[in-house]
């Protein structure tokens, strides 16, 4: 079998309470990863990590990421209700070697992204480099916390931090959000999307490729919440040129998280 | 080799083995999307090489008329689809209680359709409960048709589910994982296959990790049929779920097609 070359640029750890997953820490990860041919894995957030920064969760992480001899890398979190403290954790988080971004989740903060006390965190992004990665989805009628995260709220920030590198996780979600990520992606160079989740949207692929942002779309599986092979043979079958499936599969990650 | 080469070679293995799974698919969708406004319609005529393009064999199609408008309003342009399906391709009725008797086409009167090969109730959206005394004599029309009765999990409550599966231990009952995710609620699925054996589970949205193959060691690969949910996804997720599962040749194939296509020969039309 050939070396691991693809990147999965969107996982979680620990156990998700809300659903039932059979594996959920990183030993199991990097065994799945070993299987599937996945030589690095970017870790949004474990689920302890989502209610808010911690450091112990950081140094969880970090100590994960020297476990995997670096496959494991792992990003901070940040809730506008705790600034401060977030903050503080992620100055510390940052000077970790396996540390390479900075997840928000306006929907499970209930904060909606447009909001000014996510400015500090654009700043701490940009000061340091590093990309801010988010829960963007559509208008749910369902599950109406989800407005706060449609790509189009991103917008103003997006325009302001131009140098920083902008990840809209899941593409917008399965309805018109994903029209909002495609503009925002044609519109600002440093704006980038996977399609972690349940993103098996027809012609996906293809309108990206239509829409020349293919070079901006991340494999990503939403571990433990997904399974990986749901998407990695729709992209194998896409019909985009093998370059394209490349940078899906691991090109646009190295770059924008920094792997190598 | 270089990456790209590999991806080339992994596409070319991938395509090879997916025609050996001989697909029959139990999730497709005529008409205009609902839920999913950036989806596109299917058109009868756009059937037979949507499923040639994804080596599709054969399938059961619904219409989006039946959620959008009325049960009646989705047979009746099921019917008049049905001049025009591709060979291998069989269609699900939407039903309703047989009482009181309305009107327009609707199973459960007579002889069925003879394309029909499966009936889908809508409790939520149509208002009524899943319960025997409401829906006990077209579940009885059913099982005497020897044809299987589909279910979106967000139209359903797992007790009623529950209660119609004990009540009809001959009637085949397909959970299907659609519109939205159903993984967050597989703990009642997979209690519901455990105490049930005549329920079954469509695959096309059925995409938690190593779901597929602990259903198969768990409950048999009997127990799950493969679905598309075409046009909405693309076919290829819940087709890669399959084709890359820790479980037998053998049993892929019971689930790609062997057991829709066993379910669709057993109907009496």
């Amino acid at each position: 079998m050939s070396s691991p070359f693809i990147v999965d640029a969107h996982v979680h750890t620990g156990f998700p309470g809300m659903f039932y997953s059979p594996e959920v820490d990183a030993r199991s990860l990097l065994l799945r990863m070993d299987r599937l041919g996945i030589q690095y894995a970017v870790n949004l957030g474990s689920m302890r990590n989502l209610l808010g920064g911690s450091l112990a969760e950081m140094e969880k992480a970090q100590a994960e990421h020297e476990e995997s001899e670096g496959r494991l890398f792992f990003c901070g979190f940040y809730d506008p209700h705790q600034g401060r403290e977030d903050l503080a954790v992620l100055k510390r988080a940052v000077r970790l070697s396996g540390f390479r971004g900075i997840k928000i989740h306006p929907s499970f903060t209930k904060v909606p992204a447009d909001d000014a006390r996510y400015n500090a965190v654009w700043k701490f992004a940009k000061d340091h480099d590093v990309p801010i990665v988010s829960h963007t989805w559509s208008v749910s009628t369902y599950n109406p916390v989800q407005a706060l995260s449609t790509p189009d709220k991103f917008e103003g920030h997006v325009k302001r931090y131009a140098c920083v590198r902008f990840i809209l996780a899941h593409s917008g979600g399965r309805g018109t959000g994903r029209l909002e990520a495609i503009r925002l992606a044609k519109t600002y160079p440093n704006v980038y999307m996977d399609f972690g989740g349940d993103i098996y949207c027809r012609r996906y692929f293809e309108t990206m490729a239509q829409e020349d942002i293919l070079d901006r779309v991340m494999f990503g599986s939403d571990f433990p919440w997904i399974d990986a092979r749901s998407h990695l043979t729709r992209v194998y079958l896409a019909d985009i040129p093998a370059a394209s499936k490349r940078a899906i599969l691991r090109d646009t990650a190295v770059k924008v998280y920094g792997l190598e | 080799m270089n990456v790209d080469r590999i991806i080339e070679k992994r596409a070319s293995e991938k395509l090879v083995r997916i025609l050996e799974l001989a697909l029959f698919d139990a999730n497709l969708w005529l008409g205009k999307p609902l839920f999913f406004p950036l989806a596109e319609e299917l058109l009868p005529s756009e059937l037979e090489p949507l499923l040639g393009k994804f080596h599709i064999q054969g399938a059961l199609v619904s219409h989006w008329d039946a959620v959008r408008l009325s049960a009646q309003d989705g047979n009746q342009a099921l019917m008049a689809a049905s001049k025009i399906l591709p060979k291998f391709v069989y269609t699900v009725w939407t039903g309703l209680p047989t009482t009181p008797r309305e009107q327009g086409p609707l199973p459960g009167f007579g002889p069925s359709d003879p394309l029909v090969r499966g009936v889908r109730l809508f409790p939520q959206t149509h208002h009524f409960q899943l319960a025997p005394w409401v829906v006990g004599e077209l579940c009885t029309w059913c099982v005497e048709h020897n044809l299987p009765l589909f279910l979106w999990h967000v139209e359903i409550r797992w007790d009623d589910v529950h209660a119609i599966a004990l009540a009809f231990p001959r009637l085949h009952i397909v959970i299907e994982t659609q519109w939205q995710k159903i993984l967050y609620h597989v703990r009642d699925l997979l209690s519901l296959l455990k105490t049930c054996p005549n329920v079954l589970v469509e695959s096309s949205n059925f995409i938690g990790q190593d779901h597929i193959t602990q259903l198969v060691r768990s409950f048999g690969a009997e127990r799950l049929i493969f679905g598309s949910f075409l046009p909405v996804n693309d076919p290829y997720a819940a087709i890669g779920m399959i084709l890359d599962a820790d479980i037998s040749p053998q049993e892929k194939a019971l689930i790609a097609g062997g057991n829709l296509r066993r379910l669709v020969e057993e109907v009496r039309t």
